[in-house]
C-alpha cells in the first residue's frame, strides 16, 4: 500500500539523486569550481593581469592629475596637446616597459583559450567577420610605449571575445591587429602591453 | 519550418505597408508643431569635395525643413587627430550648420580616435556611448568599436527605463544588417544587441560603416537604415537581397527625419538634391517585456575568477 511516509521518501531519494547528478554536470559546465587545471591556472592568470593593469591605471591617474583635466572643448589643440602630453609623461613613468609587462606569460596562454575556446563552432565565423574587415594593417609596427598609428583603424575583439575576456576599466582597451592583442590607453593612444599570436589562426 | 518562413513573408508585408507608397517626387515632410526633425550622416569625415558637396546640400535642404540637429553614424574624422583634421573633416564643411545653432550628435566609428570624443560639438559630453530625448524622442547612441559587457548592461538599463512612451532610436557604426559586399552585417553584434531591441521596444536603428545607403525590411519589427555614404561612397557595392527595401549606391547621400506623433516621415537625398528615398513609418507600440536579456555585466564564457 502506497503510504504518505513512503511517497514522500519516494520524492525526497529522488530530488536526492537528481541534485547527485545535476551538481558535478555545473561543475564541469564552469558553474562551479575550477574543472581542471588549466581553468584554474588561467584563472589566477586573468586575475594578475587585472591586477597588474590596475596597477598601470593607477599610473596613469597619477601621472594625468598633473596635467591640466581634459574636459569638452571646442579646441581640438587642447585635445591634442593633452593626448601627447600624456603620452610624455607615461613614457617618461615607465622608461622600461616592455612587451609581457601586463600580458605575463601565463595570462598570453589564458587569453589563447579564452579566444580559442569563443572562435570555436558555428558562431566563430560571425566573430571573425566582426574583427576581419577593414582592420589594421596586420604587420603594422607594435611597439609598448608606442602611439597607436593615426592612419590605422581600430579593431576591438568581438562582443563574444569581449565577453570572455577580463573586463578593463574604462582608461584602456583591447585592440586587435592581425592575431596579436593589445592593450591601449585610451586617451594617451600608447599601446600600453602587447601579446602575440594570440587570436587562433583564420 | 516552412511554416515559420510564410509567417516571415507575412509579417514582412504587413510591416511593409506601414511605409507609404508615395514616391520621392510626392514626398512631403508635414512640418508639423512640436514635431522632432533632423539629418542624418554618416561616414562623412573624409574633408573631400564630395563631402563638402554634401554639407553644402543639407544647408539647401534646411531652408525647407529646418533641421535642428544631425545625427552621425561614426567615422566623422578619417584624416587624423590634428587640430587641422577636426577643422577640414567637420568645422569647415558643416561650418553654415554650426552658425546656425545645429547641434551635431556623433558616435564612433572604426576610423575615428576615441579622444572625439572631448570635441564639444560632438555633443559626446566626454562619454562613448550616451542617450538623450528630444520632444517624443529617445536616441541611444551607442560604440559599436567596444560592445563589452559593460555596454549592453547599460543599454538595457537604458531601454528598459525609457518604458513605452515615445520613439526609441538607437544609432551607431556597424550595421546589423547589410546587403553592401564590402562589410555586410555584423552578426555577431547583432547577436548582442537585436534581442535587446526587440524586447524593448527599439523601433528605429541607424547604422553607417558601408559606404552606401539602404534601408532593409523590418526586421522583427525594426527599421533598420544605413547611411554610411555621406562622404565616402564605394560605387556599386550593393548587392540587394531579399532584406533590401530600398539601396542607392551610385552617389553621396544624407537622410533627413521629421518624427510627428507615431509618425516618422524620412527622406533620402543624394549630394545633387536628387531624392532617392522617402517614406512614413508608423510606431507600432511593442510592450516591454519584464527580466534581462542579458546577466549583469561580469566575467564570462567560463572563465572562473
Amino acid at each position: 500500500m502506497i503510504t504518505k511516509r513512503w511517497l514522500r521518501c519516494r520524492v525526497m531519494s529522488g530530488l536526492v539523486g537528481l541534485a547527485i547528478c545535476i551538481v558535478p554536470a555545473r561543475m564541469l559546465a564552469g558553474q562551479g569550481a575550477p574543472a581542471s587545471k588549466e581553468q584554474a591556472d588561467d584563472a589566477a592568470a586573468f586575475k594578475e593581469f587585472s591586477a597588474r593593469v590596475q596597477e598601470y591605471v593607477k599610473l596613469q591617474k597619477t601621472v594625468e592629475s598633473s596635467l591640466p583635466a581634459l574636459k569638452p572643448t571646442d579646441l581640438p589643440e587642447m585635445i591634442a596637446a593633452h593626448q601627447q602630453a600624456l603620452a610624455r609623461k607615461i613614457r617618461e613613468a615607465r622608461p622600461h616597459a616592455k612587451p609581457g609587462d601586463i600580458f605575463t606569460p601565463a595570462a598570453c596562454e589564458a587569453f589563447r583559450h579564452a579566444s580559442r575556446a569563443a572562435l570555436q563552432g558555428p558562431q566563430a565565423a560571425d566573430s571573425r567577420a566582426y574583427m576581419d574587415r577593414d582592420a589594421p594593417t596586420p604587420t603594422m609596427p607594435l611597439a609598448v610605449n608606442g602611439i597607436y598609428p593615426d592612419t590605422e583603424p581600430i579593431t576591438a575583439p568581438s562582443p563574444a571575445l569581449l565577453a570572455a575576456f577580463p573586463p578593463l576599466p574604462v582608461e584602456v582597451a583591447y585592440r586587435i591587429v592581425g592575431r596579436t592583442l593589445i592593450v591601449v590607453d585610451v586617451e594617451s593612444r600608447l599601446i600600453v602591453d602587447i601579446a602575440r599570436r594570440v587570436l587562433p589562426p583564420a | 519550418m516552412r511554416r515559420g518562413v510564410v509567417l516571415s513573408i507575412i509579417l514582412s508585408a504587413v510591416a511593409t505597408l506601414f511605409l507609404s507608397a508615395r514616391g520621392p517626387a510626392d514626398f512631403a515632410f508635414p512640418l508639423q508643431a512640436n514635431s522632432v526633425r533632423l539629418a542624418v550622416i554618416g561616414d562623412m569625415g573624409t574633408a573631400e569635395q564630395p563631402q563638402i558637396d554634401v554639407a553644402r546640400q543639407m544647408v539647401k535642404a534646411r531652408a525647407g525643413f529646418p533641421f535642428e540637429f544631425v545625427i552621425t553614424l561614426g567615422d566623422n574624422i578619417y584624416t587624423g587627430s590634428l587640430p587641422s583634421d577636426f577643422e577640414k573633416a567637420f568645422a569647415v564643411p558643416y561650418k553654415p550648420l554650426l552658425d546656425a545653432g545645429v547641434l551635431f550628435y556623433a558616435t564612433l566609428g572604426n576610423h575615428d580616435k576615441t579622444n572625439e570624443r572631448f570635441y564639444k560639438p560632438f555633443n559626446m559630453n566626454g562619454a562613448n556611448y550616451y542617450a538623450y530625448k528630444k520632444g517624443h524622442v529617445r536616441f541611444f547612441a551607442l560604440d559599436s568599436n567596444y560592445m563589452d559587457p559593460k555596454q549592453t548592461a547599460w543599454i538595457e538599463t537604458q531601454l528598459r527605463e525609457a518604458g513605452n512612451g515615445g520613439w526609441k532610436i538607437c544609432y551607431f557604426h556597424h550595421p546589423l544588417y547589410s546587403s553592401a559586399r564590402f562589410h555586410g552585417p555584423d552578426a555577431d553584434l547583432r547577436k548582442v544587441l537585436e534581442p535587446l531591441f526587440v524586447k524593448y521596444g527599439v523601433d528605429v536603428v541607424l547604422s553607417g560603416h558601408d559606404h552606401v545607403y539602404e534601408r532593409v525590411r523590418p526586421q522583427q519589427g525594426i527599421y533598420y537604415f544605413i547611411e554610411g555614404a555621406s562622404g565616402s561612397l564605394r560605387v556599386g557595392n550593393l548587392a540587394p537581397s531579399a532584406i533590401t527595401a530600398k539601396g542607392f549606391d551610385t552617389d553621396r547621400t544624407f537622410m533627413m527625419i521629421e518624427i510627428a506623433g507615431d509618425d516618422m516621415y524620412f527622406q533620402t537625398t543624394s549630394r545633387t538634391g536628387v531624392a532617392v528615398d522617402s517614406g512614413v513609418i508608423h510606431r507600432t507600440i511593442r510592450p516591454v517585456v519584464a527580466g534581462a536579456v542579458h546577466p549583469p555585466a561580469s566575467y564570462g564564457a567560463g572563465v572562473l575568477f
